[in-house]
């Protein structure tokens, strides 16, 4: 990765809200062409740290995003990172032509005919108020006005909250196919990882605000595997010390770190995990490796 | 450039019935008084203004009407369209408070502002552009239907002279001062300067206040009853009670104005001599750079 370009440099970010701990000493780096994943339960400081790459909370520690200073030089680092997140709520009262004429007013990176080809694929009028619009249609206006913008970095906060499935997969699918072109960079945090994890190149597990895990989805497929041992191999699987045991269907499956396939294959089907469930195997691990301490 | 166009673009789009629809709305209205009046059915009656065709019955009136100076045709027409603007005048008063308060808190109450601020405005400039468009656009457009009103009033007050064989038709037509337009824009500038600490103060209470219309009341309040129980005195009601005063009307200004005299061009130098005009302007610059400050801070959980 090291030749690559890197978009986001994150060294000891912590950050307080009335005494509380949002992010204490998170490190990052995000490299251009990385779709980075920040997976991990609520108040885990996702949030609040896609708000400081955004530049809209000020954090102590060192936060570089594509060279800039997010609080500092916010302004030149917008017309290069763009957004979305279900708390940005469009202006309800706007109509869909007068959002385009105002964000090609402001960006000097939009793109209004790409957007507007992009919107006459969807069933969204020019002509149709922001509040007539379904929360999906929302959310794809929105990302149709971020597709057309030609930005460096894309910040995704749980985009698709509160859509249904066929939107979820339908904004996934638009975001890899049309938009990602392997220059771009994009780092997201979703609760919804299962729609997620096709789409990462890499991930970083949070909890209690610091990072417990950074991987590539490659290290990940090689380094962590799950077994679901035959029952006469229940006992010699557990030997091998899994990580992890989840049951499904009433039927224990393990998780193992740095084990070789082979060596499991001879005791069941074995095939990557979830990286739900690799979340909550790590989360585990450093609980207890935390209560040991 | 094209940032401060859609910048003006997007507030005229939303408060579209204050800044465009309103004028026009009380202009019309205005229009149809006037033309109710000429036609006998109605009057208007101010303390200093006396508007009706009853005067014209008077032949001494119409025999001075024929005598008159171009001046002093003028200076009636002049006076007669600065009352008939008045509601107008005041239409747009109304409209820029209420942009004041709602344009800061909308965007916090409908979420909207996490939107905006993920575009490349800053919120200096979005600040000072929202400004503009309080103190010089919405002034700007009162203009056209002003100018609509005083035509139509001008025709048809013609015309009624006309046909009641007063006067010729082109008598108000001579006397019309095209080029007051300068002095009412002028005018209606000085006024936003004049009343620019009130502005500010709102918008800085839509800025910060969970509840602006009593951020923005209750402190001015406080602050006067707390002089008048502390030193028996209300400079500071009084300072406020002057700015939402016409400018050269105000205590503060050197001239006394008696009826209907209308403020003159030379009268701006004399509001920029004046203390308090400068000390509005400073004032005004603090809660510019709150507003400035209370915005820059909004995050996600300034709109949860």
């Amino acid at each position: 990765m090291s030749n690559r370009k890197q978009v986001i440099r994150a060294r000891n970010i912590q950050k307080k809200y009335s005494g509380q701990s949002a992010l204490s000493g998170f490190d990052l780096e995000v490299y251009q062409g990385q779709i980075m994943g920040l997976i991990g339960p609520n108040g885990a400081g996702k949030s609040t740290f896609l708000q400081a790459v955004l530049g809209l909370v000020e954090t102590t520690g060192e936060l570089e995003v594509l060279g800039l200073s997010p609080k500092r030089d916010r302004h030149e680092l917008l017309k290069r990172a763009s957004s979305i997140t279900d708390v940005a709520v469009m202006p309800r009262w706007m109509t869909v032509g007068q959002v385009l004429k105002y964000v090609e007013g402001v960006h000097p990176r939009f793109d209004m005919n790409k957007a507007r080809k992009i919107l006459s694929n969807t069933n969204i009028q020019k002509d149709s108020r922001v509040r007539t619009l379904s929360r999906g249609m929302v959310v794809q206006l929105h990302l149709s006005l971020v597709m057309a913008i030609d930005a460096e970095l894309l910040v995704l906060d749980e985009p698709t909250l509160g859509l249904d499935l066929a939107y979820r997969k339908e904004f996934y699918s638009q975001l890899i196919e049309d938009y990602f072109d392997g220059n771009k960079t994009i780092i997201i945090s979703t609760h919804q990882v299962e729609e997620i994890e096709g789409v990462l190149s890499d991930v970083v597990f949070l909890n209690k605000g610091k990072a417990i895990m950074k991987e590539s989805i490659d290290s990940l497929n090689t380094r962590y595997l799950e077994l679901r041992p035959k029952a006469e191999f229940l006992e010699k699987a557990k030997s091998l010390k899994p990580i992890y045991t989840r049951t499904e269907l009433s039927r224990p499956v393990y998780l193992y770190e740095d084990t070789e396939i082979q060596k499991l294959e001879t005791f069941g089907e074995v095939h990557p995990p979830a990286i739900a469930d690799l979340f909550l195997a790590i989360m585990n691990k450093t609980n207890q490796s935390e209560e040991g301490s | 450039m094209n940032a401060l166009k859609a910048i003006i673009l997007r507030e005229l789009q939303e408060h579209k019935w204050g800044f465009v629809y309103l004028p026009w709305i009380v202009a019309t209205f205005m229009s149809l008084v006037v033309v109710l009046v000429y036609l006998g059915l109605t009057e208007v009656n101010t303390e200093n203004f006396k508007f009706s065709t009853e005067i014209y019955s008077d032949p001494d009136v119409a025999q001075a009407m024929k005598e008159s100076t171009l001046e002093q045709r003028s200076g009636a027409i002049r006076a007669g369209l600065l009352v008939l603007g008045a509601p107008l005048v005041i239409a747009l008063g109304f409209a820029i408070l209420a942009f004041s308060l709602s344009t800061f808190f909308d965007e916090r109450k409908d979420k909207s502002i996490i939107f905006w601020r993920s575009l490349p405005v800053s919120d200096t400039f979005t600040v000072l552009s929202k400004l503009l468009v309080a103190t010089i656009i919405a002034p700007l457009l009162v203009v056209p239907p002003l100018l609509v009103l005083h035509l139509i009033s001008v025709m048809v007050g013609s015309i009624f002279f006309v046909v009641a064989d007063i006067v010729p038709f082109f008598w108000a037509w001579e006397a019309y001062p095209f080029f007051d337009w300068i002095r009412v824009i002028l005018s209606l500038w000085m006024q936003s300067l004049w009343t620019l600490p009130i502005i500010t103060w709102i918008m800085l209470t839509g800025a910060y206040s969970r509840k602006p219309v009593i951020g923005a009341i209750l402190p001015p309040v406080v602050i006067s009853l707390s002089e008048q129980v502390a030193f028996s005195s209300s400079t500071f009601f009084d300072a406020v009670m002057q700015r939402v005063q016409p400018w050269s009307r105000s205590e503060a200004f050197p001239i006394e104005y008696e009826g209907l005299r209308v403020a003159e061009i030379a009268d701006i130098p004399l509001l920029f001599s004046l203390n308090e005009f400068w000390i509005g302007i400073a004032v005004s610059i603090i809660f510019i750079a709150l507003t400035i400050y209370f915005r820059s801070r909004s995050d996600y959980s300034s709109v949860e």
